[in-house]
């Protein structure tokens, strides 16, 4: 097992507006970066799995010069609709944080 | 050479927002070191769609005028501009509104003059119906199109400012700019235009200090911090000498709240950092190069609106016993069904309010994995939103009752369920909102959604 918060030195979440939520991966070093970005697990199906939206609507990017990676998806519920549970979306890091960069087949 | 002097311009970012306070030790030390301007950021969309809605600040009047008082305090004595964007959180007129008042009672109690811009950031309904029809207004990512009956619904918009209106502002001899909803960078962007400094960095610096002290270590709260803008770089430091701003937070805020990592988008272009080069000058101070402005085609500004959803009343309570928490999947089903039940009673459609149950300690927050062991209290939480704050309340006052006093498989506890911490149990919480516009719409020029009133304060 090899979470992917295991790696990093920053895993954050928050809005980028009020409809969609971003997510910021720092990666502790090199070698984190490459174990990360090459893991068949990490991928928007997976992602899209653990968040409820559909996976042509995560974007994950990856920037090799900060050793840092992105995800950008829509929020299921916008920002302070009555059913939001997280108005400034920054406890939704979890379910990336404890994505297992091990085991291609984990379902959430 | 653009500037003042050496052909540099030195900005203080007072703050992340006005009224989450700063330093004395800071403030008085970038005053030593010289200024050209201090501004401060004071809005946000993050803490929801509430306080646009009801016109209020989503920090307290007090901390609004502790961080006004020592600002234009600061300002006024150095004879440099200060600049308030997204004046009272939200931007719009009784947030503009209300941080004028508590500006004019600062002055009057210091005994300062000087010249006011308050510029608003309210866009009338019937203006962008009209945009809308003639293709004028594009959604935002991933929202979709505007629809008239959605805009209809909507209360209150506001339009997000670029440098433009600001220059105008201070062109236009103001001393203190209050403005409407603003892009956060405007803010330290607009003196380095006015004197010909390069976009990119201007775009750049000021995208960097706009959150003050996010960019600060160790991260105590907020605090000053200072750019200065030079020819061909600028320098961020912070202003409280026991803290320091390195490489990796620096570069790092680039890509805060922002979808992108490397670009970022303002209302008159996009700033392309992917060629900045970022360099520790000692072990507090970093020097960024290299970054670009690009400018956008057509001048567009971000709409923010929001619709009024209903009213909210709000019970929490404690559960503890083993043998609910293990039923509380159930339980919770059944209390929906039983409350809907109650309130038809009463008159009140079920269709007509929303009845949240927020487990705290189970999944409120996130869906709960399948193996999660199972707590040994929850926090529950009864949500109701209806139509009017007098239905809410009866609808709320139900489910508080049905909860406590309903039966479940394997029930000892027959004199109640839920642990109250205190009465009255039920809070009524006001109006709700939703946001209902988050769009863009082109303008026929920058300033056109944004009409600056001049006033001589103390005169």
């Amino acid at each position: 097992v090899t979470l992917l918060g295991s790696l990093a030195k920053t895993l954050r979440s928050k809005n980028a507006g009020a409809f969609a939520l971003t997510l910021d991966v720092l990666f502790r070093d090199q070698a984190g970066y490459v174990r990360a970005s090459q893991s068949p697990n990490l991928t928007a199906d997976q992602i899209a799995l653990r968040y409820g939206v559909a996976a042509d609507q995560v974007r994950l990017e990856f920037y090799p010069q900060a050793l840092a990676l992105k995800v950008t998806m829509p929020r299921s519920v916008p920002s302070g609709d009555p059913a939001d549970s997280d108005v400034y979306g920054a406890q939704q890091h979890v379910p990336l944080m404890l994505l297992d960069l091990d085991c291609p087949t984990t379902s959430p | 050479v653009p500037g003042n002097r050496q052909g540099e311009l030195r900005l203080l970012a007072a703050t992340g927002c006005l009224g989450y306070g700063f330093t004395e030790v800071a403030l008085q030390r970038a005053l030593e070191g010289g200024l050209d301007l201090i501004a401060a950021d004071a809005g946000s969309m993050d803490p929801g769609p509430y306080y646009l809605g009801a016109g209020l600040p989503f920090v307290s009047e007090r901390a609004i005028e502790r961080d006004l008082r020592l600002l234009l305090r600061a300002a006024r004595a150095a004879g440099i501009p200060l600049v308030i964007g997204s004046a009272g959180g939200g931007g719009g007129d009784p947030h503009l509104a209300l941080t004028r008042r508590i500006l004019l009672r600062v002055a009057a109690a210091e005994g300062l003059r000087f010249r006011l811009a308050v510029i608003g950031a309210e866009v009338p309904r019937e203006l962008v119906r009209e945009r809308l029809r003639s293709g004028r207004v594009q959604p935002l990512w991933p929202v979709p199109q505007l629809t008239e009956a959605e805009l209809a619904a909507t209360t209150r918009i506001v339009a997000m400012m670029g440098a433009e209106p600001l220059r105008a502002a201070l062109e236009g001899g103001a001393d203190v700019v209050l403005a409407g909803r603003c892009s956060d960078s405007a803010l330290y962007a607009v003196l380095p235009l006015m004197r010909g400094f390069d976009p990119g960095l201007a775009w750049h610096l000021g995208k960097t200090i706009e959150c003050g002290g996010a960019i600060v270590r160790p991260k105590t709260g907020q605090d000053c911090v200072i750019g200065t803008l030079r020819e061909d770089h600028f320098e961020v430091e912070p202003a409280h000498p026991d803290k320091a701003c390195t490489i990796e937070s620096v570069a790092a805020h680039t890509m805060y709240e922002n979808p992108s990592c490397f670009t970022f988008v303002e209302p008159s272009g996009e700033v392309d950092t992917r060629a900045a080069r970022y360099e520790a000058l000692d072990p507090r101070r970093v020097k960024v190069s290299g970054s670009r402005f690009v400018p956008a085609g057509a001048v567009t500004a971000k709409l923010e609106g929001v619709a009024l959803v209903g009213y909210r009343a709000v019970c929490m309570a404690g559960v503890a016993d083993p043998v609910l928490i293990a039923e509380l999947d159930t339980f919770s089903t059944q209390i929906v069904e039983r409350v809907a039940m109650e309130a038809t009673s009463l008159g009140i459609a079920p269709s007509s309010y929303t009845l949240t149950l927020r487990r705290y300690g189970l999944d409120a927050v996130l869906r709960r994995p399948a193996q999660a062991q199972l707590p040994h209290e929850v926090g529950l939480m009864l949500d109701v939103v209806a139509a009017t704050p007098e239905e809410a309340s009866a609808v709320l006052a139900k489910a508080r009752y049905v909860a406590m006093h309903t039966d479940f498989p394997g029930r000892l506890c027959s004199a109640g369920n839920l642990a109250m911490p205190f009465a009255p149990s039920d809070i009524a919480v006001g109006p709700a909102y939703r946001f209902s516009v988050w769009h863009a719409m082109e303008l026929n020029s920058p300033c056109e959604l944004f009409p600056a009133s001049f006033e001589d304060v103390g005169a």
